[in-house]
């Protein structure tokens, strides 16, 4: 099969204090596809995600051991700044959560932190956006995540005032301000009704094109619908990764048909 | 007994409770400016004392209260304010956190008097900066440190942690995060804490009969190290060891109904920008 990878992991363990939560994933994750990560409750598909942009760095009593290679490069490695990485992979959460400012703000506010790098006489420098841009950084992102026609009119309202599924398009726009290469997606639409689901899909699917999308989802109806390949984890272990289809048509592991038939929740 | 008397009762019983509170503070500010309202004047703001503070005004003592608070908002308020926001983002669980949660409740107990003594062994004759307006003031900083800090601490820890994770995602560094997100949420807590210690310092007594206040001045102190009048202490002298008691009954009346409209008044301007911030941010 010809792919070109985006993210490789290596052995990578994961645990919270003495809790073994990920037990050596090796899994190699496809440039501009959608990757769905399944399995049940506390198997380890958000520890997972978290390992690729360091957001288990946060979370106390955390360790990771093993590699995550993106690009070629570590993101654990010590001359790796944690800031670069998440500013390459971004990441979507499962409760919508904007910030309480206008919707512009919202999605300004990462390009205004990181600035513009320029090449001023070989020195690569930052500075500000100038208005001009950032108006264009936050109307093509809107754009891009498909909220821009709805709230266009509107962009000092508060990004709180927005219904639940405009919200989490509001924050999948306020990270592809950052323009990164990958996305993750922490059960995007699990706070969401269907048609604001069915919304987020579409865009999904139309943004593998410019994106890696990894995306954690308790629907298997959802990873089925979307995504090119599929993980299934269980109790902390990979158990089995391949193409959707032959994930769901014809797995390979016991565990992993139990799971995708319902036998085991 | 019928539920329908039953609710009645306690329905009752709860508003009765509330009302009492509403019903002290009428009482009190009806009290206070019957007796002194007829002495209220703009002599007896902008005047200072003279024989022994039978006569004149009280413009000094007005000033000096001015000048702690201000020294108090001063120094108390970002003090306060950092750390709050090192035992919310950096100690929440460390062993480190939980000690100087245990130093903040057992400061916020400690009787004013001790604050005073403190104050004078410290600021007074340690530091040398004598019996002065910055003794008095940071006596009182460090009397409401302990308001301030739990206050702003409430405030900080109430910022939704999915806020502040989706701010790191985005490659924010965490001081970015706490001066984006995290302190501009929590500013309507925060002032709620300034009202409540500006409050406090602006009352206080005690610690400034050990620090430096003056019973009467015929100037305006120069700088912070001079000693200052102040209203609480003013009304404690004139209702004690004045010459006459009878006579300056008016006084008295006037000085605390002047230092109840001060604090009143503070308390309005932070009451008018933490509704600002609270209609800014819109959760």
């Amino acid at each position: 099969m010809n792919m070109t990878t985006a993210i490789h992991t290596e052995d990578l363990h994961v645990f919270f204090e003495k809790n073994h939560a990920l037990k050596g994933v090796n899994m190699d994750i496809e440039k501009n596809g959608i990757t769905s990560v399944i399995g049940p409750s506390g198997c380890g598909k958000s520890t997972f995600i978290r390992c690729i942009n360091r957001m288990n760095d946060l979370i106390p009593g955390c360790s990771v051991k093993g590699k995550v290679m993106v690009d070629g490069q570590d993101v654990n490695s010590d001359d790796v700044d944690v800031v670069d990485v998440r500013r390459r992979i971004g990441m979507v959460f499962q409760k919508p959560n904007p910030f309480p400012k206008s919707i512009y703000e919202n999605v300004a506010y990462a390009p205004r932190l990181h600035g513009v790098l320029e090449d001023k006489g070989g020195k690569m420098r930052r500075r500000r956006h100038t208005k001009q841009e950032m108006d264009r950084i936050v109307e093509h992102s809107l754009r891009r995540a498909a909220l821009w026609e709805e709230v266009k009119d509107r962009l000092e309202k508060s990004g709180t005032s927005l219904s639940g599924g405009q919200q989490q398009r509001l924050c999948i726009a306020r990270t592809l301000a950052i323009d990164p290469e990958i996305i993750l997606f922490d059960e995007p639409c699990s706070a969401l009704d269907p048609i604001a689901t069915a919304k987020i899909e579409d865009l999904l699917v139309d943004l593998k094109k410019d994106y890696t999308v990894v995306i954690v989802t308790h629907s298997m109806q959802q990873a089925a619908r979307i995504s090119d390949r599929t993980a299934f984890f269980y109790l902390g272990d990979l158990i089995e990764m391949g193409e959707t289809k032959q994930i769901f048509e014809r797995p390979g592991e016991e565990l992993t048909e139990q799971y995708i038939t319902g036998r085991m929740g | 007994m019928d539920r329908k008397t039953k609710e009645t009762m306690v329905f009752t019983a709860f508003r009765g409770c509330a009302l009492l509170v509403v019903l002290a503070l009428i009482v009190l500010v009806g009290y206070i400016a019957s007796g002194g309202l007829e002495k209220l004047s703009l002599d007896f703001l902008t005047e200072f004392p003279r024989r022994a503070n039978t006569e004149g005004g009280i413009y000094p003592a007005i000033v000096g209260t001015f000048y702690l608070m201000l020294i108090v908002l001063g120094v108390s308020v970002p003090i306060g304010i950092m750390s709050a926001v090192y035992l919310v983002e950096y100690e929440q669980r460390s062993v480190m956190g939980r000690v100087f949660k245990l130093a903040v409740y057992n400061l916020a107990g400690v009787p004013s008097i001790v604050y005073g003594l403190l104050g004078l062994g410290i600021f007074v004759v340690f530091l040398g900066f004598g019996a002065s307006l910055l003794s008095a003031g940071l006596t009182l900083s460090i009397m409401v440190l302990p308001l301030m800090i739990s206050a702003a601490r409430e405030a900080i820890a109430a910022v939704p942690q999915s806020v502040c994770e989706a701010s790191f995602a985005m490659g924010a560094t965490k001081w970015q995060t706490i001066w984006h997100h995290v302190l501009p949420y929590a500013l309507p807590g925060i002032f709620t804490g300034i009202i409540l210690s500006i409050s406090r310092a602006a009352g206080e007594t005690a610690p400034l009969m050990l620090t430096g206040v003056a019973v009467s001045l015929r100037s305006l102190p120069d700088g912070v190290l001079d000693s200052f009048m102040a209203l609480p202490y003013h009304i404690y002298f004139m209702a004690t060891q004045s010459s006459n008691l009878q006579a300056t009954r008016p006084i008295q009346y006037a000085t605390a109904l002047v230092l109840l409209l001060l604090v009143l008044g503070m308390n309005l301007v932070a009451i008018v920008l933490r509704k600002r911030y609270r209609d800014k941010y819109k959760w």
